[in-house]
């Protein structure tokens, strides 16, 4: 295992920060709509792959770009980014809301995802087991819901809540707003998801508050060949409560 | 400034009858029930405070004003221009001020047209103002807050290109096309009401009455923040090349009058902390929806709720807010203080708070324009 390294790209005029590390094939890494779970458990890959976790326009390091306002310029950030690594081909995995981005991303990109991952995917509509809204949902109440055991986030949260902290979810629920306040339900999605030939794996968490659990029936149904791995006992954070999630995304995608 | 002053009455028509419950909800605002709305008692309500809007006519006030809110008890007025319509035939002679409608909430051309209908209506009587919406009402409305700044700017453009040119026009925005905009009927007044932007004082906004050369209105805002926003005002209508009149400063107060000092400490205090803590109850979330406001804001709002904190103090908070309660003679003098600190002879008054009953507001509304506003425009305070 090595550590990730920080590198800093401009993209289209827009500060993008990444995180990188290991030898291999590489694996593109979409993170969620927050960003305090980080990045350290993507090294349990980095034997294997050459990992890369780049924070999206908008969140934790990377600069802002205010035109974004759907998830399509996320794709042609991406688009770009991969110009710049000079990456062709890759597996990409991507954890709830970077769940929707991936499996957008391969939906219209997919010559160029090898294996795809999705943990805990946002983007369904599911009447009967509707995701939570986080955008009214207050933080402090989003927080508690994200693990089965707290403890693996709590380590990873301030110890007193400062104004600098509320100013950083502030900003990234500002970003998330720009996506997903008028229409937080993308009826395109399932539209194209029958796009997903390449070998998917759907990995969910049986406790998860955020998004249920009974959502991964759906991208096994909209997914050609989808494979679905249910954690026991493990909430929205899967890949951080359960140490051997990490391992068995990676074993998948080799 | 004697002569010139100017002095309208705001109402919020309030839901005045909270649950014996409500204590249990943190916001008043946004999610607090509907089912706690009794129409009847919504009836009879309206009923009141129409009556002592007419009687303000009556009294010799300028002007009335009414403005919108969303989902809460702060206001039964959630379409201010219902209201106004309303009001016209009885109100007969002072001006009708919607302050008002956010352009946000409405098609552009409608607002313009609704406007129009109350000015013609009103032989030109009405008068505008612009707010952003109060975060509240972004939870309240299926509009993205982080949009509202842009939207609101393209709103008042499209709103002024319908008075300012004869149509039909075009507009090609971002969040408009209007391929014929010819709204009938057009405003009374030429070629539009008189407007100003009201609001809390962020830079933007303040840049873009400057710009429009209108007025603008501090509200919820320290006495002190409030002079330094009408400097700020000033001095950029100025690089627009607006010379800024005192009457474009309406200046937001709170007021009651009794005839002693010990009466008016002992019936108003009540109401006023009740309109802080209840009437006005919000969270950090509903006051500031995402994108609503920037980061450095949200950093510095964050920074002073901290302060705000902690019991109700009546003089703490009437000596931060422009409050006058007590004597003709001494609200007189404190009115006449403000005036001339703000250089503004604008002044605009809520003299009903929160459940005050009806011989309270009558009282303080009769005493005011009987006592309080002679003196002031003889210049009596000096």
């Amino acid at each position: 295992m090595s550590k990730l390294v920080r590198e800093e790209y401009t993209i289209d005029g827009v500060k993008t920060v990444l995180y990188t590390a290991g030898k291999g094939d590489p694996l593109v890494f979409f993170h969620g709509a927050g960003t305090v779970d980080g990045f350290d458990f993507a090294e349990a890959w980095t034997d294997k792959f050459r990992v890369i976790a780049a924070y999206h326009p908008g969140w934790g390091e990377s600069g802002d770009d205010t035109t974004f306002t759907e998830i399509h310029d996320y794709v042609m950030h991406y688009l770009e980014l991969f110009d710049a690594l000079k990456l062709d081909t890759f597996n990409l995995v991507g954890l709830s809301l970077g769940g929707y981005l991936a499996a957008k991303f391969a939906s219209e990109h997919g010559h160029r995802v090898k294996k795809l991952a999705l943990i805990a995917p946002f983007g369904m509509h599911d009447p009967e087991h509707p995701t939570l809204d986080i955008i009214s949902t207050p933080g402090e109440q989003v927080v508690p819901m994200l693990a089965s055991n707290f403890e693996v986030l709590k380590n990873r949260l301030p110890a007193n809540i400062d104004v600098e902290f509320l100013a950083a979810r502030y900003r990234e629920s500002t970003t998330v707003a720009r996506l997903l306040w008028e229409h937080p339900i993308d009826s395109r999605l399932p539209r194209y998801l029958h796009r997903l030939q390449m070998p998917t794996l759907v990995v969910w968490g049986d406790e998860d508050k955020i998004i249920p659990v009974h959502q991964a029936q759906l991208w096994r149904e909209h997914i050609p060949n989808a494979e679905v791995m249910i954690v026991k006992g493990a909430g929205h954070l899967v890949h951080l409560e359960k140490p051997e999630v990490a391992p068995a995304i990676g074993k998948f995608l080799l | 400034m004697s002569g010139a002053l100017r002095f309208n009455v705001m109402h919020f028509m309030p839901y005045a009858h909270l649950p014996e419950n409500h204590k249990e909800f943190k916001s008043t605002w946004v999610s607090f029930p509907n089912k706690y709305y009794d129409p009847e008692k919504g009836h009879e309500l309206y009923q009141r405070y129409f009556e002592q809007l007419v009687l303000a006519d009556k009294l010799g006030f300028d002007a009335i004003v009414l403005n919108e809110h969303h989902n809460t008890v702060y206001s039964m007025m959630a379409t201010p221009n219902v209201v106004a319509a309303a009001l016209v035939p009885q109100v007969k002679r002072a001006k009708i001020c919607v302050w008002g409608v956010p352009p946000n909430f409405m098609l552009p051309n409608r607002l313009a047209e609704e406007y129009a209908i109350l000015d013609v209506l009103s032989k030109g009587r009405l008068e505008i103002a612009f707010p952003l919406g109060t975060g509240m009402e972004y939870w309240s409305n299926p509009v993205n807050p982080v949009t509202s700044r842009e939207r609101f700017r393209e709103s008042l453009k499209i709103m002024l290109q319908a008075w300012k040119e004869d149509g039909p026009t075009t507009y090609y925005g971002k969040f408009y096309t209007y391929r014929f905009l010819n709204p009938w009927p057009r405003p009374y007044q030429k070629p539009h009401p008189p407007c100003y932007i009201v609001g809390t004082g962020s830079p933007e906004t303040i840049e873009l009455a400057a710009e429009l050369g209108f007025g603008y209105s501090s509200v919820f805002v320290p006495k002190q923040k409030a002079l330094e926003l009408n400097e700020k005002l000033r001095e950029r209508s100025a690089h627009y090349g607006h010379t800024l009149r005192p009457d474009q400063l309406p200046l937001l107060n709170f007021i009651y009058v009794a005839e002693t000092q010990e009466e008016a400490e002992k019936e108003y205090p009540v109401h006023l902390q009740r309109f802080f803590e209840d009437y006005a109850r919000s969270t950090p979330q509903w006051l500031a929806p995402p994108g609503y406001i920037s980061v450095e804001q949200l950093k510095i709002r964050s920074a002073g709720a901290d302060k705000m904190h902690g019991a109700f103090d009546f003089k703490a908070i009437s000596g931060a807010f422009f409050i006058s309660v007590g004597t003709p003679e001494k609200v007189a003098n404190e009115m006449g203080e403000w005036a001339e600190k703000m250089k503004t002879n604008h002044l605009n008054s809520v003299m009903h708070v929160a459940d005050m009953p009806h011989w309270k507001t009558v009282k303080n509304l009769t005493l005011f324009a009987e006592e309080v506003i002679p003196r002031l425009r003889k210049g009596e305070n000096r």
